[in-house]
């Protein structure tokens, strides 16, 4: 049985002065973001939200080809995966991948392709995972822009970013970027994927109809549009970094603030007491070791202070950090703690 | 556990455990302590209600639909609700696409009986005319990123989409033998919270909220479903281990605990859209 309010259905897509419903002019793209490294596990990975899409791309690979009898000992493969949520829609969708899906699946696969370099990975794949938590039209060109996104973050040699974007005809006017309703009431829809390198397509669906004009005018549309969303695909690229760099140069001022202060201050958490105590024991029991003991037992205690310290950060934040201190700060740090620790044993 | 085709290396096996046995974790937490919980609500403008739930850096999208259909013959004046979990490959390495597995059925099921027994929801308030049509109520959570214990994040992300869920009303109409909708869009009622917390054990010792390393070296865990009242509404023990009775007994209690912090800390009920 249908849901309860169905989708309101009617044709028109202009407002009185000429703009669409959202306001915005027949050649411009709805709003996009996007941002890079956001599922932690894959290689590489990518949220685009475009207009009311909200879609999520995952890189996995190069990796083994699971099962073995689909890959090829000159080149590598790329396997795609589309997949709509099962609440991205206005009607539920089945979870399981209908024939739409292993469509676009294949059609977005096709369009990656030529902007890799396979033959360098022989008997191995990549596997690109795309998940739509919302869709609002124009699904797969979206996609397309969060794969390239994803595929660029896990540092897969590539000869072009590629941006997907659709243009289309409503009430006999060629429009760019259709949304949802303009892409159900429309009278043509262009889906067009563009390798940014040279302006070539390789993404192309037709569907409806149009004279050889409007699909001129179509692809002027396209082309621009593409451009923008190259913009801002470039600068989510660059952001990760600088936001790595801010971050690392952040965590690396409050560690050498913590140093200062644990070194003006008697050793004060439980942990420290502890390790103090035990050299100061193994001082007593076995002289002649003495040196050697204390020293292991000085690196214990400045990794335990590490961690004694940034209890509260991550894992992974911690570990970035450990090798920033390993290339800077061991070296600085070491002549002031041993003073420290000389001084209290003595 | 989910098939891991990960292995531990025995180094870090054995630093983990080290660390156990001094009480202490791998990322730094006490053995009874959740990870950070950041939770976005109505992330998806085409569900009924969803919830973008981070567990530290585990995380869960989940999603709630409806749809009317015929009741079951047995409760002719109750509606369905029903938890599906997606183990999408974007989350692990260790996930393969294609139907659902053992893991992610138990998981679902293990979060849909959380709901189901605590009366969270009452099935009666989604009946809209007995033996001809109730409220078939979809929640369908994708895992996306996985660190270990999925399965609170994704009972946390069910609940919260739930909470954040407007469906349209709806009134029987007798002449066209049908469904219609009565004009209104009316938050769900949500009479209890139920909340998860798993248990890992590794030799003798136990801990809550396993993270992904300590997942993988797992002997077994326990999930339990605690409910406002402070009483425990499910049980699901996970893996190859056995447990005494005192220490069932005894993280029962600390379940109990750990729940009611959790929910104070959360205040889940904040996710409930306002009536209009």
């Amino acid at each position: 049985m249908p849901v309860l309010v169905p989708e309101p259905h009617d044709p028109v897509c202009f407002r009185k002065d000429g703009k669409r419903l959202d306001g915005r002019d027949v050649d411009e793209p709805r709003p996009f973001s996007c941002e890079v490294g956001v599922i932690k596990n894959a290689q590489g990975s990518a949220v685009v939200r475009h207009g009311g899409n909200l879609i999520y791309a995952a890189v996995y690979g190069p990796r083994e080809v699971h099962p073995r009898h689909l890959a090829k000992p000159d080149r590598g493969i790329l396997r795609v995966y589309y997949r709509m949520a099962t609440f991205s829609v206005h009607d539920r969708k089945s979870p399981a991948p209908n024939r739409r899906d292993n469509e676009i699946s294949k059609v977005i696969r096709e369009a990656i392709e030529p902007v890799l370099f396979l033959e360098a990975y022989p008997d191995s794949q990549i596997e690109v995972f795309i998940q739509i938590m919302a869709a609002d039209g124009g699904t797969r060109c979206a996609s397309t822009t969060a794969a390239s996104l994803a595929l660029a973050d896990a540092g897969i040699p590539m000869r072009s970013m590629i941006v997907g974007i659709a243009a289309g005809k409503a009430q006999d006017k060629v429009i760019l970027d259709l949304g949802d309703k303009e892409d159900k009431v429309g009278q043509a829809d262009v889906p067009a994927v563009v390798v940014m390198k040279d302006k070539s397509i390789s993404l192309l669906q037709f569907d409806g109809e149009m004279s050889l004009e409007e699909m001129k005018l179509s692809f002027k549309y396209i082309l621009k549009g593409a451009e923008v969303i190259y913009k801002k695909q470039l600068e989510a690229l660059k952001g990760k970094y600088e936001t790595i760099r801010v971050n690392a140069k952040k965590e690396s001022e409050e560690y050498q603030k913590s140093v200062k202060e644990t070194s003006q201050k008697k050793p004060q958490s439980l942990l420290d007491t502890i390790v103090s105590k035990k050299t100061e024991e193994i001082k007593d029991t076995k002289k002649p070791k003495e040196d050697e003991k204390v020293q292991k037992s000085k690196k214990e205690q400045k990794k335990e202070t590490k961690k004694g310290t940034k209890k509260s950060k991550k894992v992974t934040k911690k570990k970035t950090e450990e090798k920033a201190q390993k290339t800077n700060e061991t070296i600085e740090n070491a002549p002031q703690k041993d003073s420290e620790k000389g001084g209290k044993t003595k | 556990m989910i098939d891991v085709n990960k292995i531990v290396s025995s180094l870090e096996r054995n630093y983990i455990l080290k660390l156990l046995k001094e009480g202490k974790r791998i990322d730094g937490r006490d053995l009874f302590e959740f990870r950070e919980i950041k939770i976005k609500t109505n992330f998806s403008p085409k569900a009924e209600g969803s919830a973008d739930v981070f567990l530290g850096d585990t995380r869960v999208m989940c999603g709630v639909k409806y749809d009317i259909g015929k009741p079951y013959s047995d409760n002719p004046d109750q509606g369905v609700v029903t938890v599906m979990s997606e183990y999408v490959p974007i989350a692990s390495p260790m996930f393969e696409s294609g139907p659902p597995r053992e893991d992610s059925i138990q998981l679902a099921r293990v979060v849909d009986r959380g709901i189901r027994h605590t009366n969270c929801i009452n099935k009666k308030d989604l009946c809209i005319e007995p033996f001809k049509a109730v409220y078939i109520l979809f929640v369908d959570c994708y895992m996306m990123d996985y660190f270990g214990n999925l399965t609170d994040t994704a009972a946390i992300a069910a609940i919260a989409a739930l909470l954040s869920a407007k469906i349209p009303g709806a009134k029987w109409d007798s002449e066209k033998g049908e469904a219609v909708w009565d004009g209104t869009i009316k938050p769900l009622t949500i009479h209890e919270i139920p909340l998860s917390i798993t248990f890992g054990r590794v030799g003798d010792v136990i801990f809550v909220d396993p993270c992904l390393p300590e997942e993988l070296i797992l002997d077994g865990s326990i999930a339990f479903a605690v409910d406002e009242k402070k009483q425990i509404t499910s049980i699901q023990k996970y893996g190859n281990a056995t447990w005494t009775v005192d220490e069932i007994m005894e993280i029962s209690e600390k379940a109990i605990e750990i729940a009611d912090d959790l929910r104070k800390k959360m205040n889940l009920r904040q996710y409930t859209p306002k009536a209009s």
